[in-house]
């Protein structure tokens, strides 16, 4: 029963801390041009990291396997 | 222990294969740094193009603000990507015979050198024409991102400018020179997107 009331009283408090901050829960604005400026700025900051670290780890890939031809062609 | 397990404990040990690394420290320590350099920007152009879209009447740069230099900027862009092109030859060099690769060394710091310059010069025009980081958020983007930009330009020039140093007293290593070029490659190549982002 405590455990209820203590995620009954987290969810309260997560509910009411976005209106103290005067913070909006979706950044809603009517204007097509700032509806779609938020979409194409989550997406390019949500997908930029990914991309980077997948570009990195495809390039250490491709790295290690030219490194490994390499040292098997220098082998007797 | 079984009988078993004594013989396998006995049996001598493959010898450990020894690999170079992928990658030098210092060139995946730089790389780290520029992953966050790259967020670093990403947000500020975020920031810029939510508010760029939420301007009154759409109209950028705001009423009463003067235009930026696109022309000039688009010629000092030019010199900065050169200064890139110049230091990958730079590197080429310095793989076959390390001093040849002083003077291409040299002409990418000089070259990056007139970027900040010029960058310098089109910052105290602006301030003449009134354009201040609180004259409108169109200013305050501008100076924080082009500002930030010359800040990364200025640090990276001036550790391209210790590598010479180095090169020219016969103590530049290859992975030394890889890690401070990684850091003008960002420089160089995150400009561009800048340069469209902010001038145009």
């Amino acid at each position: 029963m405590s455990r209820f009331w203590t995620t009954a009283f987290a969810l309260v408090v997560l509910a009411t801390l976005p209106e103290s901050a005067h913070a909006c829960a979706v950044c809603f604005d009517a204007r097509g041009e700032s509806r779609q400026a938020f979409l194409a700025t989550t997406a390019f900051l949500s997908l930029l990291p990914l991309g980077m670290v997948a570009g990195t780890g495809l390039w250490l890939r491709r790295r290690a396997r030219r490194m490994d031809a390499d040292n098997h062609r220098s082998d007797p | 222990m079984t009988a078993e397990s004594g013989a396998h404990a006995l049996e001598p040990r493959p010898k450990p294969v020894h690999r170079s690394p992928l990658v030098s420290d210092g060139v995946l320590g730089m790389l780290i740094f520029i992953f966050a350099e790259v967020m670093f920007f990403a947000g500020l152009i975020s920031a810029h193009s939510v508010v760029r879209s939420q301007a009154a009447g759409q109209m950028w740069p705001p009423y009463g603000q003067p235009r930026l230099p696109v022309e000039a900027t688009a010629a000092n862009t030019a010199a900065l990507l050169v200064s890139g092109i110049v230091l990958v030859l730079a590197w080429l060099a310095f793989q076959r015979d390390r001093q040849s690769a002083r003077v291409p060394l040299f002409l990418a710091i000089l070259l990056g050198a007139i970027f900040v310059f010029f960058q310098g010069l089109e910052w105290v025009a602006l301030l003449g024409e009134g354009l201040t980081l609180q004259s409108s958020s169109y200013g305050g983007f501008f100076y924080l991102i082009v500002g930030a930009h010359a800040l990364h330009a200025v640090v990276a020039l001036t550790a391209l400018a210790w590598a010479w140093w180095r090169l020219d007293k016969g103590r530049l290593t290859a992975p030394l020179l890889a890690t401070v070029s990684a850091f003008w490659y960002f420089v160089v190549l995150v400009w561009p997107v800048l340069y469209w982002k902010v001038y145009l």
